[in-house]
């Protein structure tokens, strides 16, 4: 019989690209672990990272744990609408019913996604042909731009992109660093004029039959409009008609809890599953998180400049940093703008509006999700 | 190219015109579903 040490000795396996993908897992761990970034996504896809790239370990082959998490929940879409109901649950839309002007911020900030989609397919098949990024490719890429994780799962599965983990990555990543990417766009597009601009804190009250009525009105609207983003916007109201009917505490404790946490678990270690060195250490996944960090920086400047175009039309009474929380990372961007504001100025409290328009921009991404469904596919 | 051009097009007249629905819906909802005295 001919065996070799190299069939059941996992070292004996080991390259640069297994080395380098263990050290990106162990990154990720410590990230979550000693600095507190993202922990509840970084240490589950850090573990994810080093399971599947473990030689001869067996966890993404076939019948191995990861493969079967692949296709249970993430190529039949499961994961990213359960984590969903469990976001609708936890998001009070009270600050965005409030002030409904901030819906338009929200979809003005989708451009980062169609802006992302256009350059990327200009870099693939479209005119450079630097990449092999194809039109559903390309359309996967720019949904980072919806700065939403499970929309990312949810849109890269559907239209079938062979960069699916990269472009879940580099979401979530980017939502992390939103601290960082945002502050420069913002100061650099707006005056020191606007970014002092006080906004009145308190708003009118909104009713709880508007509360109630809103996830299913959302429902109806955006399926009837954009029916591809009828399963995602779905969830997430249901989770929100949970949270708001007030008669089933129960089960929005647990939409809240314990279903996003284990789905949390079990999409983590998922995605981090999808990071295999062969497949993962490409040319093409450097240039998906270089065009990823464009796509949040595109719907942040066009968040900031319609906001902009509000301050103008509204006789300067709307601040446009506000327009920076109209991306989804949720509740990242309102702090950031919130925090901005009151550098300039010690009075000024963006944050409710900030995180109307975060929310917004939670509901947006999504259409812009059911948008990039249906409209690829008639070109394609 | 052209057709990528379309879609960033379709795609931003879509949300605006769904998020445009939708805010249409949130003022008819605050006019005529006023809080109540106990809210």
């Amino acid at each position: 019989m001919d065996i070799s040490l190299a069939d059941f000795l996992g070292f004996l396996n080991l390259n640069w690209q297994i080395i380098t993908m263990l050290a990106v897992g162990g990154l990720l761990i410590y990230l979550g672990t000693a600095r507190n970034v993202e922990p509840v996504l970084l240490i589950p896809i850090g573990t994810g990272i080093l399971l599947a790239n473990i030689p001869l370990g067996g966890m993404v082959d076939e019948g191995g744990l990861f493969a079967v998490l692949r296709k249970a929940g993430i190529e039949t879409e499961l994961f990213p609408l359960l984590i969903f109901i469990g976001i609708g649950a936890m998001i009070d839309f009270g600050p965005f019913l409030e002030r409904p002007y901030t819906i338009l911020l929200g979809a003005a900030a989708q451009f980062g996604i169609f802006g992302t989609f256009f350059l990327a397919y200009l870099l693939g098949d479209g005119w450079l042909h630097i990449m092999n990024f194809s039109l559903k490719d390309a359309a996967s890429i720019g949904i980072i731009g919806s700065a939403d994780g499970p929309t990312s799962i949810y849109v890269s599965s559907v239209l079938g992109s062979q960069y699916a983990a990269a472009i879940v990555v580099a979401a979530y990543s980017y939502m992390a660093l939103v601290p960082i990417i945002q502050p420069p766009i913002m100061k650099w597009l707006t005056t020191k004029e606007e970014r002092r601009l006080e906004m009145p804190t308190e708003a009118k009250a909104v009713s709880q039959r508007t509360k109630i009525i809103f996830p299913i009105a959302t429902i109806i609207v955006v399926g009837l409009i954009a029916p591809k983003a009828t399963p995602l916007i779905g969830c997430l109201m249901f989770g929100n008609l949970l949270r708001e009917v007030g008669v089933v505490d129960r089960l929005s404790a647990t939409a809240q809890e314990e279903l996003a946490d284990i789905v949390t678990i079990l999409l983590g270690l998922t995605v981090g599953g999808m990071m295999i060195a062969s497949e993962f250490l490409q040319s093409e996944t450097i240039l998906i998180f270089i065009i990823g960090i464009i796509a949040f920086a595109l719907d942040t400047a066009a968040g900031v400049i319609f906001g902009k175009i509000m301050y103008l039309l509204s006789g300067r009474k709307i601040n446009p940093l506000i327009g920076a929380a109209g991306i989804s990372a949720f509740p990242m961007s309102a702090r950031v703008v919130q925090k901005m504001g009151l550098q300039e100025n010690p009075h000024n409290h963006l944050l409710m509006h900030a995180a109307g328009a975060n929310t917004a921009g939670q509901i947006a991404s999504v259409v812009a999700g059911g948008a990039m469904l249906m409209l690829v596919p008639l070109f394609s | 190219m052209l057709d990528a051009l379309w879609i960033v097009l379709l795609g931003m007249a879509i949300i605006f015109t769904v998020l445009g629905m939708l805010l249409g819906m949130m003022i008819l909802l605050n006019k005529f579903l006023k809080p109540t005295k106990e809210e």
